[in-house]
Order: C-alpha cells, then structure tokens, then sequence
C-alpha cells in the first residue's frame, strides 16, 4: 500500500529525512515513531502530498506521490483520511456537517452524507451528537470526530498525527481503540506518536526514526 | 448537477451572511465604483445625445446690416423659404430679439434699455433639411453680402467641440480604466480578506480531497451576488443623481443645452450590471487562486 525508495527530503541545508526506504503492506498498522525533528511529521506530510519528496520514490496506493500534479493531488486525498494532534475541526459547522465535509467534496448526495455520518458517529462513540458544535465537545471527542471524518468516505489509508498528542490517558486509550477498530476492517493505519506506553499497549510494527534515518522498521 | 449548483449556491450564500461586513464592503466599493462608471456613460450618452442634435439641427441666423430696408427684409427672406432645402424662415425683428434678451437675462434689462430697442440687428432663423449639414458653408455663400452683415451658423464650434468631446472621451476611458483596475484591487484585498478569514476551514477542505473548483466556486458566486447588489445600488444612486441634480443642472443651464436630458437606456443599464458583476467575480477569481496558490 505504501512504498518508499532512498526517500529523502531537505528543507535548504536541514535533512528532515534520508535515504528512506520502506513497504507497509494493505491492511497493516505501524506507528512512526522517535524523538521530536527526527522526520515523522515529514514523512506523514509527503504521503497525503502535503510536500514533496527532494529525492527517491515514494508510492502510496500504487501513485508516485513525487510526480503527482497538483490538479491531481485531491484524488490522492480522496482515498487517505488524515487525523491531527490539533483535531482541525471546523468550530463553526456542526459535528456533521464536519464529518459529512469529506463526502460532501466528493459530490455525495445529502441522503447518502446524513446516513453515512450517523454510521460513523456510532463507530467512533457518538451517536446522536451530529448536531453539536466542536468547541461544545470535549479534547477526547472532538478528536473522535475527526477520525469519523477521517474514515466517513471509507478510506484505505489512515494516516494519524499525534493523534492522542492533546489527550489524556483515558481518552488517548479510546482514540487508540478506535483505530484498532478501523485496522481490523481492513484499513491501513500509520500512527506518529512518540507515546511508548501507547506503543506498548496496542503493539504493532515501529518506523523508528532518528534525525530523520529509519534506524528500526 | 442541480445539487451541486444548490451546494455551491448553499455555502455561498452562507459564507455572505458568516462574513456579511467585509462582504458589504466589497459591495459598496462595486457600487461607488460602478456609480462612477454610470455617471461616464451617463454624461458621454447625453453629450453625444446633444451633438447629434446639434448634427441635425442644420441652422443658421443671417443678420441684416441695418440700412436694409424692412420690406427687402421681407423679399430676402421669401427667396430663402423658396430654395428646396430650406425647411424654416423666420424674421426676428431688432425688437423681438431684444425683448426676448430681457427675457433671458432679466439682470441686463437696464443696460438693453440704455443700449436703445435696435441694439441687437434684425435676423433670419433659417432651418435647413438634415441632408445639407455637409455643405452649409456652401449655401451660407449663397445670400447676399449686401443683405447680411454676419452669418452665424456654429459649425466650426461644433467641430472644435467634437474634437474636444474625443478628448474627453479619452481621459474617460483611461480615467475610468484606472478607476476599476483600482476597484478591482480594492475588492480583490476585500476578499482575500474573508478568504483568510475562513483559511482554517479551506485548508481542511483542501486536506479532506476538494479540488482547486471546489473551492472556488462559492467564492465566485459571492462575486456575482456582490457585484449585482453593488450595481444595484449604483443604479439606485445613478438614477437619484439624474433625477435631483441633473434635473436642476438642466434648470440652470437652460440657454446652453437644447437637447433633452435623458436618463441611461437599456443597454447601458445593462453594461452598468456586467461591469459590476465582473468586478465582483473577477476580484473574486484573483483572491482565491492567490491564496490557493500558498496552499498544499
């Protein structure tokens, strides 16, 4: 599902990350991990095309991502549901109309957003909280609801930045939960997150990186 | 496509009302801008108006010496009535032209009195057909030196006056160019505005799969809202000037301008509404692909 090949990538004289090379297979979940600057961020912005790899070849669902135009790149994103440390909820639109958004820029009929959101709000633990407002939610749940907006288009990658970075130890354990949840379907989840009591206790496969060299996969 | 077009018109509307003060103030830069543009057409319309009468209200006023006596008078101005391409004789006796001075100018009555009643000479007000406005000068050759001690038919100045009128026009066209292309900027900062103001909520759009026209479209839609409100309202104003100020003007200037002062036809009511919409969309256009230029 994901392929990289001597990856690397400079911001001017700074190396964020190099000679990266590495394969997750579909379906697989693995956690990038390692020190703050030592390149997870990057590697994560490179797979849903956010920049650009300087050098190598990176693959995600079969598309080089190096050589991907920028007309094209909203079709890229169409098939990874991306969450964020700082959940990225739009405060102003409802809890469905912000998971509802990624099916909406697909052109989604309304019948289809309301049914599909109400099923992935009971996924992720709120059901009948549609017409909420995020900034009413509290950390745990607003990061719920951007992994229901994450998953509501059925996505094949999951792609989560420090996703349980904002939340304490309960909520990061539900979050976590939840994601389990979405791999065991059949997604491909890749998880940065520097938590080691996390990593511990759901235990998958680790990228561990060090100034931005893959020094354990 | 008709709930994609309910979509876009949908967000659109929404995002007017979530940002309805900049969005005022891009409405009401359309308007003073398409205002100033009215008031263009309007005064090139009526100009041109004026000298198109001018055009075709072929005239000349023959003044007699004053040892002709009043019956040659008479005669001269019976063999002008007779040639084919006069329309119009009309003798204007030395006292009629001044009675009709006093009452024009009121404020020169004393003087005119003092000046005595044979202060202003004898004349024929001649109206030639439309079709002899070419060679006026021509037929102005044809009476009689004798008769006439001056022949005054305005051709000259309407000509210098066109030239002046094509100069005009010119400092208009580029005035008003420099006029929207600083409009154009003025609205365009307006709407990067609330595209900065809504940038967390595009930046998610973009992360979640929507495409450059996605994004764009509803912003294109305020556009045309704004700029059709923004001719709306400088119609409005256009069509209050015309009716206060133009009114009185055409008052005030009554011994200058002949023609009738017209408000703006259709089609020039039309231009006044493309010109705002496209100022709104335009401006619109540039301030989103400027801003997703930035964004990945």
């Amino acid at each position: 599902m994901i392929r990289a090949y001597h990856v690397a990538k400079r911001y001017g004289d700074v190396h964020a990350l190099r000679d990266v090379t590495v394969k997750l297979a579909k379906g697989e979940f693995c956690y990038v991990t390692g020190p703050s600057g030592a390149g997870k961020t990057t590697l994560l912005k490179m797979l849903y095309g956010s920049t650009q790899p300087t050098e190598g070849k990176l693959l995600v669902g079969g598309i080089d991502v190096a050589r991907l135009s920028r007309r094209r790149l909203p079709y890229l994103r169409r098939n990874i549901g991306i969450v964020f440390q700082d959940f990225k909820l739009i405060d102003s639109r409802t809890v469905g109309e912000n998971v509802g958004l990624a099916l909406e820029v697909l052109g989604s009929s309304r019948d289809l957003i309301n049914r599909r959101v109400s099923a992935v709000l009971n996924i992720v633990g709120l059901p009948g909280r549609g017409s909420d407002y995020p900034p009413t939610l509290s950390g745990g749940e607003q990061q719920r609801v951007a992994v229901a907006r994450a998953i509501v288009n059925d996505p094949s990658i999951l792609l989560a930045d420090e996703p349980t970075g904002n939340l304490d130890g309960a909520m990061a354990i539900e979050v976590m939960e939840i994601l389990r949840a979405i791999n065991l379907r059949g997604t491909t989840v890749m998880v940065a997150t520097h938590d080691t009591g996390l990593m511990n206790r759901f235990p998958y496969r680790k990228l561990r990186f060090e100034a931005g060299r893959l020094v354990e996969s | 496509m008709t709930q994609r077009l309910q979509l876009v018109f949908r967000r659109a509307l929404r995002s007017l009302w979530e940002n309805a003060y900049l969005n005022a103030v891009s409405a009401g830069v359309i308007a003073a801008t398409t205002l100033l543009f009215g008031v263009y057409l309007s005064v090139q319309f009526n100009v041109n108006n004026m000298v198109d009468t001018w055009d075709k209200d072929v005239h000349l006023s023959a003044y007699f010496h004053p040892d002709v006596p009043e019956q040659r008078r008479f005669n001269v101005r019976d063999e002008i009535a007779a040639h084919p391409e006069v329309i119009k004789v009309r003798y204007v006796s030395s006292d009629a032209a001044n009675l009709w001075m006093q009452a024009r100018m009121p404020a020169m009555e004393t003087v005119l009195a003092e000046l005595g009643s044979d202060t202003l000479p004898a004349s024929l007000e001649i109206s030639l057909s439309a079709a002899r406005a070419n060679d006026i000068d021509a037929f102005a050759g044809t009476l009689s030196v004798t008769d006439f001690s001056d022949i005054d038919y305005g051709q000259e100045w309407i000509e210098k006056f066109q030239g002046f009128l094509s100069l005009l026009k010119l400092l208009g066209a580029v005035m008003g160019s420099l006029i929207l292309i600083a409009a154009l900027f003025l609205v365009m900062n307006t709407v990067h505005l609330v595209v900065y103001n809504r940038k967390n909520e595009l930046e998610i759009q973009k992360l979640v799969g929507a495409t450059d026209g996605y994004i764009t479209a509803p912003f294109l839609v305020e556009g045309l809202i704004q700029g059709l409100l923004g001719a709306m309202f400088a119609f409005i104003g256009l069509a209050a000037v015309h009716r206060l100020l133009v009114a009185r003007l055409k008052d005030t200037f009554e011994l200058a301008i002949t023609a009738e002062l017209q408000f703006l036809p259709g089609p020039y009511i039309a231009m006044l509404f493309v010109a705002g919409s496209l100022l709104g969309v335009g401006a619109a256009f540039l301030a989103v692909n400027r801003f997703l230029a930035k964004v990945t």
